[in-house]
């Protein structure tokens, strides 16, 4: 007997814009963190304790915030808004402000992606001003690395993933363009690594299991396409996985590799077991269009919560799945 | 001469029992009497003189032992002395008067030492195999040729003695004697004696044997109700021995034949019971006996196919395939195939036998068809499309599912088998044990050991295939209920009620009529004042809808929100469905639906009412109503477990539980509303709807709805008014032809004494009450439908409780006087 469909533990309100981006941060400090970026220009941070939100930046001269994301070790956090800019905040002891800003040039939804090279040394992925390219610079020096360019026109950039893999020497960069093609770069080399046709609509979003090799994306059909790398680094298209309704607007693996969520324009976060891609759940709570997940990185598995944001103004908490054995709390 | 001398002698020899004292003379006296049965080569004694001694002298001889058995001498013989000339006596003269003796004396003499000898005399006797050995005396016709009279006195002996035994013996009887060891003795016993027939028949000198003998006693064991003990060890053996021996199956015939008419049929009812894991066996054993016994034929052909119900299916499959398995016999497995389905055909037998036995004459009917051939079948072709006709019709027109199915199952297998010029039946109806075990008859049976040796073929196969198995841990994580995970659609669902009755009388888009149906229900319950304006207006619309689109769940939704509709504005609908429960143009369908619906909102409103009426409560009543086919008997029958075990009284210590909260109860001041119009009309048959001819189902139905109003109904002050009418409504039906009928007069009933108060039960039934008891007593007892019987009991059960309440309490009763 199955149990009955979860409900979440609790939500979010007030955020007063649809939750484009989501990002936990629940390493440092006593209070877990959430940070949600809203389609109003501001970025709430919630505190997870007493389930209010704790600040509220106002960035980005109001325009959508479309991505956010803390640098670890030095506490900041980034932001990057349709303003065609990527904002460095500081937070430290109480501040708020901004230090730094990036210049992207893209007037596309694409969402940046950060890697940590070295200690307190970031790669930022962004797309640039150009159609199909892509910029890659270094953090805090803002030294251009390089751009990516294909050869072939393949449309605006979707999505991209920064990766370091655990063979070789420089990163990689996983990219979703608009005529549904992925492609894997070499950001050392400057380099196309391959390329595969994964939807015939534009790649919505991708996520990337490094540890597996093994990614999955989303468009706008009934379907979600998992993809995984060979040792040579060629793509290679897997059974699509179907889905009741079409449309997704964001994916999202747990750090555990156990668990995968999906936005869903539906309304609804599906989840899904990631090795088997067997369907375990649909969480309906939204009234309206689920534009974020995010998985939390809580030190302690049985706190580790499920957020979705949506265009309904509001973000959904959901314990599932949270203890090894099993679920008794959802 | 020869014989007197002998005479002379053993006259002497009792005398000298009789009467002497001298222990040298009774020694001789014995060893004397001992020489005449010994058959050692030092014997002085010729065999003649032995054979007359036999014949004429033992009886007498152990007769006189047995009356001086209390005599001196006998204590003061050693005990290897009494043992080897006193009890030696008995073990080595002719078998079967040492058996009578040894019975009369047991059954003459009182408890004493005495008796425990002769019994451990009798102990040895059995033991030592002399049973076998009076088998085989008449087996030999060596025995006297006896009279009638003596012969079935020993049989008697031989099959009752356990009986005659316990009866002396009572806590002292032995365990040898128990017939859970003396039968299988006899039968191995019986064994021994065919044995010896068989080695006689091969033998050189081909001795003539008869079996009459060993042949009445199975039929007297058998009659006797031991067939199951006796052929438990006699079946398994004939069936190894007669595999490859051609004597042992004449000697097998030849007993089957020799049992008398009498006693046939039960040597065949246990036979096929012990062979059940033996089929071919019973040809082997039987022979042809079917052919030149009647009886035999008549307990063959007819008495196990169609009476016996009882039995497994496989007794049927024993029989059937003893008939096909000889060309002498096949045309009797047309004769019975014809009989058969006769009977499963018989539109009387639909109706008045019990289900059980429809079923195994079903079975046999497959069973049959499935053996012959086909020119066999193209023989029998008209008459079997005949009953295939005939007899589907009276089994679709039943009212039990059951039947229905049966029907069903035998139209798609008979056409299938038949080839009725490349057509076939095909029936949409649930499987369940019974219809997937008619259908596996029409598959030949395996034998055994087939289908375990693929599974050990398969069996590693299928664990090897699943390479990575060991990597799937999403097993770990069980899955959450998602059913609820359905296509969204574009379109908006109507917000009120008016808007969703536009929907449904004119759109013509079934995305916007699905949605309108879907939350009809619950704006029902939301708004109560808009649902007044229009209640009546949309009870209309949804009885009359049909479902164009095939909406899924489209019945329940729509019986739901009648149902909502009924219980928000009571008066109004109830009132508009109970007319049109008996005005023109409906189908039956439509009809059973406003009952259905009257008895869903008649329990709605009877429970309490909750505090917070949560949008939950509309998909509580949907899950339901999942069992939207009315035929599910469960339901009421819960209600009716629930009701009895409430009123069974549970003393127990401890906290008592928290009264629950009073509140009114919704149902009592309408019950009337429900309950009276639907009594109105029901005896004006009109052009299309005749309740109490043709249209029976929904009489059942009716009557049963009824019977739900009423107990319903407890407690309310219109019960006793509401029960005396529906008692006077159902004495008319109380013998319906209809099984369904019956069970809702008799649901009916038990309502009836369960919500009346007892007072009135007596005041207002007194002249009834005696009819009343007969009737459900006869019910209870003759009812061919099992359901019938035990509700029967129920509401005597329920009658004779409130009755003696009633008849106990003084106070009760002075309202009369």
């Amino acid at each position: 007997m199955s149990r009955p469909a979860p409900s979440p533990i609790y939500t979010l309100r007030g955020a007063g814009g649809p939750l484009n981006t989501l990002h936990f941060s629940c390493f440092g400090g006593d209070t877990p963190l959430l940070f949600s970026g809203s389609g109003k220009g501001a970025i709430h941070i919630w505190n997870l304790n007493s389930r209010r939100a704790e600040k509220i930046l106002e960035g980005h001269s109001g325009n959508s915030v479309i991505w956010v994301d803390t640098l670890e070790s030095t506490g900041a956090l980034i932001s990057q808004g349709r303003d065609t800019r990527v904002w460095l905040w500081d937070l430290r002891e109480g501040r708020s402000e901004v230090v730094d800003s990036v210049w992207t040039g893209s007037v596309g939804f694409c969402q940046s992606s950060l890697l940590e090279s070295s200690p307190g040394i970031y790669l930022l992925a962004f797309a640039g001003q150009q159609t199909e390219e892509i910029k890659i610079i270094e953090l805090p020096s803002k030294t251009p690395v390089c751009t990516l360019v294909p050869d072939t026109k393949l449309g605006m950039v979707m999505c991209i993933k920064l990766w370091q893999p655990d063979s070789g020497p420089g990163p990689l960069l996983l990219a979703g363009y608009e005529d549904g093609s992925l492609l894997l770069w070499d950001v050392t080399q400057r380099s196309k690594l391959s390329q595969a046709k994964a939807h015939p609509e534009p790649v919505m979003c991708l996520t990337f299991d490094t540890e597996r090799l093994r990614g999955i994306s989303g468009s706008s059909e009934k379907k979600l396409s998992p993809w995984m790398l060979d040792r040579q680094n060629n793509l290679q298209l897997q059974d699509c996985v179907p889905l009741v309704n079409p449309g997704v607007s964001h994916l999202c693996i747990r750090q555990d590799g156990k668990l995968l969520a999906s936005a869903g324009w539906d309304h609804r976060v599906r989840v899904f077991g990631w090795k088997r891609l067997r369907p375990l759940a649909a969480l309906q709570y939204h009234t309206d269009m689920v534009l974020s997940v995010a998985f939390s990185d809580h030190q302690d598995p049985r706190r580790r919560l499920l957020a979705a944001g949506s265009k309904d103004h509001r973000v959904s908490l959901w314990s599932i799945y949270s203890s090894n054995d099993g679920d008794n709390d959802g | 001469d020869e014989p007197q001398h002998v005479r002379l002698k053993v006259a002497q020899c009792l005398r000298t029992l009789t009467a002497c004292t001298h222990d040298e003379d009774i020694a001789a006296a014995l060893h004397t009497l001992h020489s005449y049965v010994d058959e050692g080569p030092e014997s002085f004694t010729t065999s003649v003189q032995r054979a007359e001694f036999r014949r004429a002298h033992y009886t007498r001889a152990l007769q006189c032992l047995v009356s001086n058995v209390q005599a001196d001498w006998l204590r003061r013989l050693a005990a290897a002395q009494r043992i080897e000339l006193w009890d030696g006596l008995f073990l080595h003269g002719p078998p079967e008067q040492a058996l009578l003796v040894l019975m009369e004396g047991i059954g003459s003499l009182r408890p004493s030492t005495n008796l425990d000898h002769l019994v451990s005399i009798t102990e040895r006797f059995l033991q030592s195999g002399r049973l076998a050995d009076l088998l085989w005396s008449y087996c030999l016709e060596t025995a006297p040729s006896d009279s009638p009279q003596l012969r079935e006195t020993l049989l008697g002996r031989i099959v009752a003695l356990p009986d005659l035994t316990a009866n002396r013996l009572h806590p002292h009887n032995k365990p040898l004697f128990l017939p859970r060891q003396y039968y299988p003795l006899l039968a191995s016993e019986m064994l021994t004696a065919l044995e010896r027939t068989c080695q006689a028949l091969k033998g050189e000198d081909g001795t003539d044997c008869s079996l009459t003998f060993v042949a009445q006693t199975l039929g007297k064991v058998c009659i006797q109700g031991h067939s199951d003990v006796v052929l438990a060890v006699l079946a398994p053996r004939l069936s190894a021995c007669t595999h490859s021996d051609m004597v042992w199956r004449r000697v097998c015939w030849k007993l089957l034949e020799n049992v008398p008419q009498r006693w046939i049929e039960s040597v065949l009812n246990g036979l096929v019971q012990s062979l059940l894991s033996r089929p071919d066996a019973f040809g082997r054993i039987i022979g042809n006996l079917v052919l030149t016994n009647k009886k035999a034929q008549f307990v063959i052909t007819h008495k196990l196919l169609l009476l016996h119900y009882k039995y497994k299916t496989q007794v049927l499959r024993i029989v059937l395939g003893y008939l096909a398995a000889d060309r002498e016999r096949r045309p009797l497995l047309i004769q019975v195939l014809r009989s058969v389905s006769q009977a499963w055909a018989n539109p009387s037998a639909v109706k008045h036998t019990p289900l059980e036995q429809q079923l195994y004459v079903t079975k046999a009917l497959l069973l049959s068809v499935n053996l012959l051939t086909d020119s066999e079948l193209q023989e029998l072709r008209s008459e079997l499309l005949q009953c295939l006709l005939g007899g589907m019709q009276s089994h679709l027109d039943s009212n039990v599912v059951q039947i229905r199915r049966v029907g069903m199952v035998v139209g798609e297998c008979l056409s299938t088998r038949m080839d009725i010029s490349g057509t076939k039946l095909k029936f949409e109806y649930e499987q369940d044990e019974d219809t997937r075990e008619l259908l596996s008859l029409m598959t030949p049976a395996v034998t055994s050991d087939e289908p375990a040796s693929s599974e050990n073929k398969t069996g590693p196969r299928s664990s090897k295939t699943d390479p990575d198995s060991d990597l799937d841990s999403d097993d770990e994580l069980t899955p959450y209920d998602m059913s609820g995970d359905q296509e969204i659609s574009q379109a908006s669902p109507p917000r009120y009620l008016r808007d969703c009755l536009e929907t449904l009388i004119s759109s013509e888009d079934p995305a916007r009529v699905e949605l309108s149906l879907r939350v009809a229900e619950s704006l029902v319950r939301k708004n109560a004042f808009a649902t007044r304006e229009i209640s009546v207006q949309l009870t209309k619309v949804l009885l009359h809808m049909e479902d164009k689109y095939s909406i899924n769940g489209f019945l329940s939704l729509r019986q739901a929100t009648m149902v909502a509709l009924a219980a928000t504005d009571c008066i109004p609908v109830t009132q508009y469905l109970t007319t049109e429960f008996y005005s023109l143009n409906y189908s039956l369908r439509q009809r059973l639906d406003i009952l259905e619906v009257l008895a869903l909102a008649a329990q709605e409103l009877s429970k309490p009412i909750t505090e917070k009426r949560d949008p939950s409560v509309g998909t509580a009543a949907n899950t339901d109503l999942t069992l939207y086919p009315g035929d599910n008997p469960v339901h009421w029958r819960q209600v009716v477990e629930k009701r009895i075990q409430s009123n069974t009284k549970r003393l127990r210590r401890g906290a008592t539980q928290p009264l629950a909260k009073a509140t009114p109860n919704r149902y009592a001041p309408v019950a009337g509303h429900f309950f009276f119009p639907l009594l109105r009309n029901y005896d004006r048959p009109q052009l299309t709807f005749d309740l109490l001819g043709g249209d029976h189902l929904v009489l059942g139905r009716l009557i049963h709805t009824l019977g739900l109003f009423m107990h319903l109904a407890v407690n309310a002050p219109i019960a006793a008014q509401m029960g005396r009418a529906l008692l006077d409504f159902v004495w008319a039906v109380r013998y319906h032809a209809d099984q369904m009928v019956r069970r809702g007069v008799l649901f009916a009933v038990c309502s009836v004494f369960l919500s009346m108060p007892s007072q009135n039960l007596l005041l207002d039934f007194s002249d009834q009450l005696f009819e009343t008891r007969t009737w459900l007593a006869d019910v209870a007892e003759g009812d061919p439908d099992a359901d019938c019987r035990s509700l029967a009991i129920q509401s005597l059960v329920l009658l004779d409780k409130s009755l003696k309440k009633q008849l106990q309490d003084p106070q009760a009763l002075s309202p009369e006087s």
